[in-house]
């Protein structure tokens, strides 16, 4: 590709990525912006600008669901680690691996609505426990399969290499494993904190109406019309995931450590 | 130390292997002294890897014991044992640097950070690495990579030191240089070492005894003269290529 055309490509993804926060944040900034109007007619900054009961109320449903997002992608990271620690020690690692693909055969409404009844019966409905049990499955899933490729032939036999040199296990996933797979558990952090982050499905039926995610806000505000505050709940919404690939982009693209001994 | 303890420093009894229906080894004995260097020969795929495996405690033989220092550690973790097993590939831990290689078995055991920056200050002189103690793993050469992973294997003052043909990935000269200074340092330690190649000439550098691994069974030599002796071994054959070709005749077809 020419200098040019390599130029051109990175403009069109560059507005490609940033179209839709300067879409939310006009939409956000705006009142009555209708079709066939394509620029607003009128502007209105009040509800950035004043610190309400329902701005206190976003935040508040922010912090919740970074809280949820939090445990979901830790608890899904480590046994996703472990486990595909052990699928990489096994002869038909290929078939193991396979049963990580099967969360994914069935969609996250179909998987709700035969958890639902379940979960009402155990008391688990309404309760954020309950929804983080439910998220847990498929973030465990993914976890398992983005953390697989850590698991070389060089890298278990550095495992191996410490118990040799008289390491416990404990030893051996502190100060050879957790340093060495930085990149890849940060991926899996990202991935699994973000399945959790935007999930809708599960949180609407598993959490029955008494958990409140950003998610779930963003949706009730487009269900009742206000698009202007859909527009900044949906601003909240994307802003945490965007400012960490900013920070790191190696959260999408793995980092080089862990590159060079595959 | 008794010369009948002296002889009991590891030893083997009885030990099988199999994968699958395929037989590795079957009734494998063998006897190595403190401070001694038995150097095992075999051909490629004959079972010396899985039987240093075993011995490290990375692999679990299907019967049989292994006794260090008369203690039964069959069935001990390998941290447990004080074997290492030393690859044939420069195994290094990608994000230390040399001296934190080096230091690796030390820094586990929570010895004093003194003792251990004086541990490996003296390891680094002994492999002439001093000035490349900051170096990352992957700006040294195969050699480099190799006197790194002897040298953190020796810091630990291991009881057992296994060692699964660790020259054979590099040039001649460096090859030679390493088997001197293995001998060098596994002698100032008094290391015991199980030595694995299927270079006749290295086995005879670096043996103080001799044995044989070949279809499945394991053959010790009562000293050198009977492994350069024996026509199984090969050494008759060497010598006879080189006789040849010292006196202009063309190899024997064998």
């Amino acid at each position: 590709m020419s200098r040019i055309g390599a130029k051109l490509l990175a403009a069109l993804l560059v507005l490609l990525i940033t179209l839709p926060f300067v879409l939310l944040i006009l939409l956000s900034l705006t009142r009555d912006w209708r079709y066939p109007a394509l620029w607003p007619q009128v502007w209105q900054t009040d509800q950035w600008l004043v610190f309400d009961e329902q701005w206190r109320s976003l935040l508040a449903i922010t912090l919740q669901s970074s809280l949820l997002a939090t445990v979901v992608a830790v608890l899904a990271t480590t046994a996703g680690f472990f486990t595909s620690h052990a699928i990489a020690l096994q002869r038909n690692a290929r078939h193991w691996l396979a049963l990580a693909l099967l969360p994914f055969a069935v969609p996250p409404v179909v998987y709700a609505l035969c958890l639902g009844q379940g979960f009402a019966a155990l008391d688990l409905s309404g309760h954020y426990f309950g929804v983080v049990l439910a998220q847990w499955p498929f973030a465990y899933a993914y976890a398992v399969l983005l953390s697989h490729p850590y698991w070389t032939r060089y890298n278990l036999a550095l495992h191996e290499l410490a118990h040799s040199l008289g390491a416990r296990p404990g030893q051996i996933w502190w100060r050879v494993h957790l340093p060495l797979a930085r990149g890849v558990l940060g991926i899996c952090l990202f991935q699994t904190a973000l399945m959790s982050w935007f999930d809708f499905a599960l949180v609407r039926m598993v959490g029955a109406g008494r958990v409140e995610t950003l998610t779930l806000r963003v949706f009730d505000y487009l269900g009742a019309g206000d698009l202007r505050q859909a527009a900044a709940a949906a601003l909240l919404l994307i802003a945490p995931p965007a400012l960490a690939l900013m920070l790191n982009p190696h959260l999408l693209i793995p980092a080089p450590l862990w590159r060079a001994q595959t | 130390m008794t010369k009948a303890l002296a002889h009991r420093w590891l030893s083997v009894h009885g030990l099988s292997k199999t994968y699958g229906d395929t037989p590795v080894f079957a009734g494998l004995d063998l006897n190595l002294a403190r401070g001694q260097t038995l150097a095992i020969i075999g051909p490629s795929g004959c079972g010396k890897t899985t039987l240093l495996r075993i011995l490290a405690g990375l692999a679990r033989a299907d019967s049989g014991c292994v006794q260090i220092d008369d203690k039964d550690v069959t069935e001990a973790t390998p941290q447990a044992r004080g074997a290492v097993y030393l690859y044939q590939e420069p195994l290094l831990f990608p994000h230390l640097d040399v001296f934190e290689n080096i230091a690796f078995g030390l820094r586990l055991r929570a010895l004093p950070r003194a003792r251990i920056n004086t541990e490996v200050e003296t390891m680094l002189v002994a492999l002439e690495l001093t000035q490349l103690a900051r170096r990352r793993p992957e700006s040294l050469s195969g050699g480099q990579r190799q006197r790194v992973a002897f040298g953190r294997a020796l810091a630990i003052k291991p009881a057992l030191l296994l060692l699964d043909e660790p020259f054979s990935n590099l040039d001649p000269q460096t090859r030679a240089n390493m088997q001197q200074l293995c001998k060098r340092l596994t002698r100032q330690h008094h290391s015991s070492v199980v030595f694995v190649t299927h270079d006749l000439k290295e086995a005879l550098i670096m043996g103080d005894g001799f044995g044989r691994l070949s279809q499945g069974r394991y053959h010790a030599y009562q000293d050198r003269a009977a492994f350069c002796a024996d026509a199984a071994s090969g050494v008759q054959a060497e010598l006879a290529f080189w006789r040849d070709g010292a006196a202009g005749r063309p190899p024997r077809e064998s």
